[in-house]
């Protein structure tokens, strides 16, 4: 008996019983769907963190206050040691940076005549465009002088703009901020939020302006407070020089003996993290997954023991007219495989489904995984193979005039 | 020529120590190539259990079995099911039909085994139906064929390979006597073309069509050449 009669003949025994395959198939397409849908979610969360990261400018470093362990702890004062003049000594002293760009941020009440919106407003100074890449809509940006002046001067984020301004051209409009006025002098180009902060609801002043109009009593000892700083490196290479001149040179400004108040992340350490964490999130969803795949597995394995047993006068005539052990050892595997592989494909189509739907309503561009694929198919045809052994071999030892008697 | 069935002090016994059963206890017998003859007996009496080793599912515990002028008792698993396949045509009383093919799938069956070509197969099974009288029911699911017709299409794959044996176990058993008629009258034609008959039965008005009957009881063969005519001897044997 050669491999296409056994498969004609396992999918004509299958479709003789249409509802008991499909249940038995139900198991693995729920496995299968959720492996591929599972890892689908998990890459695509893991590709929206890289590229949310990416947008985070190149080759930026961020020097944020407190050590690791006061960050992580939480709770802990974070030391208001971080400062503007940090910011101006790297720029100065540090040979492979090009850019610096501090910023502090505070929510406060925008007023335009009579509008007014709640959002982000970001002190920095004139180089954080090119430092985050950001770029010009409309006007100019911050300049070094508006810096110097304290220049009473403001750039809007995208959004911003849309809410507060509607139809009229905001260059040249004043917005209020806790009294102070300002001066609309650019817009920023739509960017889109990143890992939570979103410049395009957002409006930015000259870190000098800010501390001395707004922020005022929050003013540290040692200058003006940031919250962080985004430094750009020459070139990939030069990032961990830079990251070790800095450090050198902050400790050196901080007085340093035992423990930094400050600590440099680069763009890779927060890949990295991101990478790690969704990784693991990707293993937890598959091994999830897998589980119900093994269930699947073990389904497959229950419905062809009793298929096993409910056909035991057809394995005993099979047996009798001239089936060898082989003959139904492959027969009863063959069934299994079938229902197993059957069911990958159905379950492979479903999670494509589900993670087309989940691309559609999420921001995640949930891919599907060829590799997911070929591992989901292989495997549960793995698990009819081995789930269906034990069955099919109870089939093929069974002895004919035995197994003619049963009733 | 070797007759095609001899069993040289044959006997089949199940179980061990003080529950030991034997089913059969030293039988000699010999049937010659085509012979068309019934196997009776009393229930218990070793007839199943000859039909069995006869059929070469079974085998011998100690004996010699010969069919076709080979050792039984020394064959494999394997080897067996290669006589049965190629050798023998088994007829049930509960038909053995699977429901999930139709009658030429049926009888193509022995002959997938035996690795016959796919075209050949159809060919020889349909003619195998024909030869039954059911050249028009091949596509025919066995639900959708009464109780003569579905044991004719097990006869017709009995006989599908082409064996040197019918070995038939109550054949007509669950068939009234009008369909019972039609079944011994098929394997009379099969005797008649020369093929062995052999059938295990407890009717007497069925076993009065064959040529010999081979009386069984406590798995010893009481009366080997018993005559069909002397029917009625039965009903009071010594």
């Amino acid at each position: 008996m050669d491999f296409t009669e056994s498969l004609q003949m396992a999918v004509k025994t299958l479709t003789a019983n249409k509802l008991r395959s499909s249940l038995t198939m139900l198991g693995i397409i729920i496995g299968n769907a959720s492996v591929i849908a599972m890892v689908g979610i998990g890459e695509g969360a893991q590709k929206y963190i890289n590229e949310q990261l990416q947008t985070l400018g190149p080759n930026v470093l961020f020097i944020v206050p407190g050590n690791r362990q006061t960050r992580e702890l939480g709770g802990l004062e974070i030391p208001r040691t971080l400062v503007v003049a940090d910011a101006d000594a790297i720029q100065a002293q540090v040979p492979t940076v090009v850019g610096v760009a501090p910023e502090f941020s505070s929510r406060d009440l925008i007023v335009f005549r009579n509008r007014s919106a709640n959002a982000s407003v970001v002190g920095t100074n004139e180089q954080f465009l090119t430092v985050r890449s950001f770029e010009m809509a409309q006007g100019r940006f911050l300049s070094k002088l508006d810096l110097d002046r304290h220049s009473q001067v403001a750039v809007l984020g995208a959004t911003l703009a849309e809410r507060l301004f509607d139809q009229t051209p905001p260059i040249g409009q004043s917005i209020r901020i806790r009294g102070a006025s300002f001066e609309i002098v650019g817009i920023m180009a739509r960017k889109g939020s990143n890992l939570g902060l979103d410049y395009d609801d957002a409006v930015i002043l000259p870190i000098t302006t800010q501390a001395s109009r707004l922020v005022g009593q929050r003013q540290s000892p040692y200058g003006i407070e940031v919250a962080f700083i985004s430094v750009s490196a020459e070139s990939r290479e030069s990032m961990s020089r830079a990251e070790f001149q800095i450090t050198n040179l902050l400790r050196l400004r901080h007085n340093i003996r035992d423990e930094d108040d400050f600590f440099i992340q680069s763009q890779d350490t927060l890949l990295n993290i991101a990478g790690t964490i969704t990784g693991a999130l990707t293993v937890m969803l598959a091994a999830i997954a897998g589980i119900s795949l093994l269930v699947g597995g073990i389904g497959i394995m229950n419905i062809m023991l009793v298929s096993v047993r409910e056909r035991t006068q057809e394995i005993g005539l099979r047996k009798a007219i001239g089936a060898s052990q082989q003959d139904i050892l492959a027969q009863f595997l063959i069934e299994a495989i079938i229902l197993s592989i059957a069911g990958g494909i159905v379950g492979t189509g479903l999670g494509i489904s589900g993670i087309l739907v989940i691309s559609t309503l999420t921001p995640f561009e949930a891919g599907v995984s060829m590799g997911a694929i070929a591992i989901a198919v292989g495997v549960s045809g793995g698990i009819g193979l081995f789930f269906g052994v034990f069955p099919a071999r109870q089939a093929a030892k069974l002895d004919p005039i035995v197994a003619l008697r049963t009733a | 020529m070797t007759p095609l069935i001899q069993f040289q002090q044959v006997s089949k016994v199940y179980g061990m120590g003080n529950t030991e059963v034997h089913a059969l206890w030293q039988v000699d017998l010999t049937i010659s190539r085509g012979e068309y003859c019934a196997i009776m007996g009393p229930s218990g009496s070793g007839k199943s259990t000859a039909m069995n080793v006869i059929g070469c599912l079974d085998r011998p515990t100690s004996g010699s079995y010969y069919f076709d002028g080979e050792n039984v008792a020394a064959l494999d698993d394997t080897a067996l099911t290669h006589i049965r396949n190629r050798k023998i045509g088994f007829v049930f009383q509960q038909f053995h039909l699977l429901p999930q093919l139709t009658a030429l799938e049926n009888v193509m069956l022995p002959m997938v085994y035996a690795g016959v070509p796919a075209a050949e197969r159809r060919d020889r099974a349909t003619r195998a139906l024909q030869q039954v009288g059911l050249g028009d029911r091949i596509v025919n699911k066995p639900t959708q064929l009464s109780g003569g017709q579905q044991q004719r299409v097990a006869i017709a794959r009995a006989i599908v390979n082409c064996p040197l044996l019918i070995l038939a176990d109550e054949p007509t058993g669950a068939l009234d006597s009008h369909t019972t008629q039609e079944v011994l009258t098929i394997f009379e034609e099969l005797h008649q073309s020369g093929i062995t008959v052999v059938m295990v039965t407890h009717e007497p008005e069925v076993a009065k069509h064959t040529q010999r009957i081979v009386w069984f009881r406590d798995g010893q063969v009481i009366e080997p050449h018993l005559n069909p005519k002397d029917i009625g001897a039965l009903t009071a044997p010594a």
